[in-house]
């Protein structure tokens, strides 16, 4: 299973964007179980480019390959598909229903295509140390909580490309290493790519590749 | 994939606006009632007056003619039928055949024998065999005989008798009419005069007339009045049933008279069925709105939770799995809305079977199978237009 970038730039970037760049208008391939670092300042289109790859958006040129097959082509049906099977995401505005509590976000993936058994639930919840918070309502966790069930919902799910999109801007040092460990294992135990996106460069992630967006 | 909907149903906002749901069912299940009881009354008006001429069987033969007007008055061309009306009529899809009722075109003149001493001037025609009752062997005359069979209306008989006892002439059974020797004069239009023997060989219920064999009247027309173009005034239809509606707007159309007695069925029929059909498309015009009233529903209900299916929908879940799901809630919604209908109209069938009809043998106290074809397919209706919208809107989410 391969991403293949092929000249993607945003509708609304101009062309010139894309001769400072390491990712927008060049053609690249990220493989199953790299650890790929894009670091990309505020407004260069890091979310943007997540949301090209999870398929929330189509607004750019270009083409992105996903196991062969052109997204810009995919229905809505394989899309979910894919979003089931092939791409875990950690979103940068978390996207919780904070009318549900932790356990029910995080279930509501798990069930999707079980990976994990329940119980994995509530290991991952103490390792992050949110155990305590399963029972609550999300919307009254605090954003590093939230962000920390985002990560746990993330990896309910079978996956080849992990994609994160600022995933610790709400957590301090201790609480992202400790999250990225999970997260790098999981990916292993998946033989996994994971596809982080990040302000600046962090130090608890070992990268193969890095771009500078 | 085995996944679960419970997860999810709290995800989706229906509680606040119940009540324009509840009036969307109410609306639906009344416009369906309306529908199918229209249905279930269109049988009954067909099964009801559509048995008269199942006793009978066969065919109806009714006579027909042109409705003479003060306009039209005095002017044959119009009054009577010619070749291509007769054409016309049998070309009818509710006609099976037609046949004039040929007339004399000259003078006659009719006197009794030595039992009924009178002479009158009189009429006779003819028609073609296959239209006429009764039809007895000896009923028919070549060149050269000198004895005319006829065959008078049952009718005629009776009026005589009404009138006899006044006129001091005797009343007569019909074996005796058989033996009451007629007689026919022609007078031709050059002076000419010729008489014939005649005698009653049948009595018809069917046709009011003096028949005489159709060569016969052919004959004398020819000999009497020759070069003289015959037209009918009647003309006599075969029909499977008199009671139509579609005959009976075609009469109209055509401006024919008939005699209303045998069509009356057919009229008030048309009327009951005009009643009902358009009770029915009454009905079927609520039926859509009330369904148009859910889809405005579904679509509130789905922009409410717009949020919820948009990152369910990014979480990975199929569209179409959460359309059918959302979909399936209100399977028992519809299912009971229109069987609850079905149910109505069963009982209002019994109700009009048992108290309004007196249990009449024409009609049948369960529901007709039309209506429960209906219902069948207004379910299915619905389920197919609320599965549609449902995942069309979830479609139009996807960002």
């Amino acid at each position: 299973m391969t991403i293949q970038l092929q000249q993607v730039l945003p509708e609304y970037f101009e062309k010139s964007r894309s001769e400072r760049s390491e990712v927008w208008g060049k053609d690249l391939q990220f493989n199953k179980g790299e650890y790929i670092k894009i670091v990309a300042p505020s407004g260069s289109g890091k979310s943007s480019l997540m949301h090209f790859l999870y398929g929330l958006r189509k607004e750019y040129n270009g083409h992105i390959i996903i196991g062969g097959k052109n997204t810009k082509q995919c229905g809505a049906e394989e899309f979910a598909t894919l979003r089931k099977d092939v791409l875990s995401i950690v979103f940068q505005d978390l996207r919780l229903f904070p009318e549900q509590t932790v356990r029910q976000n995080i279930e509501l993936k798990r069930q999707l295509n079980p990976f994990h058994p329940p119980e994995k639930i509530d290991e991952m919840a103490e390792r992050l140390g949110i155990k305590n918070k399963l029972e609550s309502r999300s919307r009254i966790c605090s954003y590093g909580e939230q962000q920390r069930v985002a990560i746990i919902r993330a990896l309910m799910q079978p996956f080849d490309f992990l994609l994160l999109d600022e995933p610790f801007s709400h957590l301090d040092d201790n609480n992202s290493q400790k999250a990225m460990d999970l997260m790098l294992e999981e990916a292993k135990a998946r033989h996994a790519a994971i596809i982080f996106a990040d302000l600046e460069r962090i130090d608890w992630f070992p990268y193969n590749r890095l771009f500078h967006l | 994939m085995a996944v679960s909907f419970s997860p999810i149903r709290p995800l989706i906002q229906t509680g606040s606006n119940a009540s324009s749901r509840w009036f969307s069912y109410i609306g639906l299940g009344i416009g369906v009632l309306l529908l199918l009881c229209s249905i279930q009354m269109y049988v009954n008006i067909q099964q009801l007056l559509g048995e008269k001429e199942m006793q009978k069987g066969g065919f109806e033969f009714i006579p027909i003619s042109k409705v003479i007007t003060n306009e039209t008055m005095g002017n044959l061309e119009k009054n009577l039928f010619d070749q291509e009306d007769i054409s016309e009529l049998k070309s009818q899809p509710f006609v099976e055949d037609a046949a004039p009722l040929l007339a004399n075109n000259f003078k006659f003149q009719l006197s009794g024998g030595s039992l009924i001493p009178f002479m009158t001037d009189f009429f006779i025609e003819s028609l073609d065999n296959a239209f006429i009752d009764t039809v007895p062997p000896s009923f028919t005359w070549s060149e050269g005989q000198l004895t005319v069979p006829v065959i008078i209306s049952s009718e005629f008989l009776e009026l005589y008798n009404i009138f006899a006892p006044g006129y001091g002439l005797p009343q007569i059974s019909e074996e005796t009419a058989y033996r009451i020797q007629l007689t026919f004069t022609c007078y031709g239009n050059d002076g000419s005069r010729e008489s014939f023997r005649a005698h009653v060989v049948a009595f018809s219920d069917r046709v009011n007339s003096i028949l005489a064999p159709k060569t016969f009247l052919d004959w004398a027309n020819q000999r009497f009045s020759p070069g003289m173009e015959l037209r009918p005034s009647r003309v006599y239809v075969k029909v499977k049933d008199a009671n139509d509606p579609e005959f009976l707007k075609y009469l109209e159309a055509k401006n024919y008279r008939v005699n209303k007695d045998k069509t009356q069925f057919g009229r008030r029929k048309m009327v009951l069925q005009g009643i009902f059909a358009g009770l029915g498309i009454f009905g079927l015009m609520v039926v859509v709105l009330a369904l148009m009233l859910f889809s405005f529903y579904l679509q509130l209900m789905i922009a409410r939770s717009r949020d919820s299916l948009q990152l369910l929908l990014a979480l990975g879940y199929s569209p179409r799995w959460l359309g059918n799901n959302v979909s399936k809630r209100f399977i028992p919604i519809y299912f009971g809305v229109v069987l609850g209908a079905l149910a109505v109209t069963q009982l209002m069938q019994y109700a009009f079977h048992h108290f309004v009809m007196y249990d009449r043998s024409e009609l049948d106290t369960p529901v007709h199978w039309t209506v429960i074809a209906t219902a069948v397919l207004l379910i299915v209706i619905s389920l197919l237009t609320n599965f549609r919208l449902v995942r069309k809107l979830l479609s139009q989410l996807e960002p």
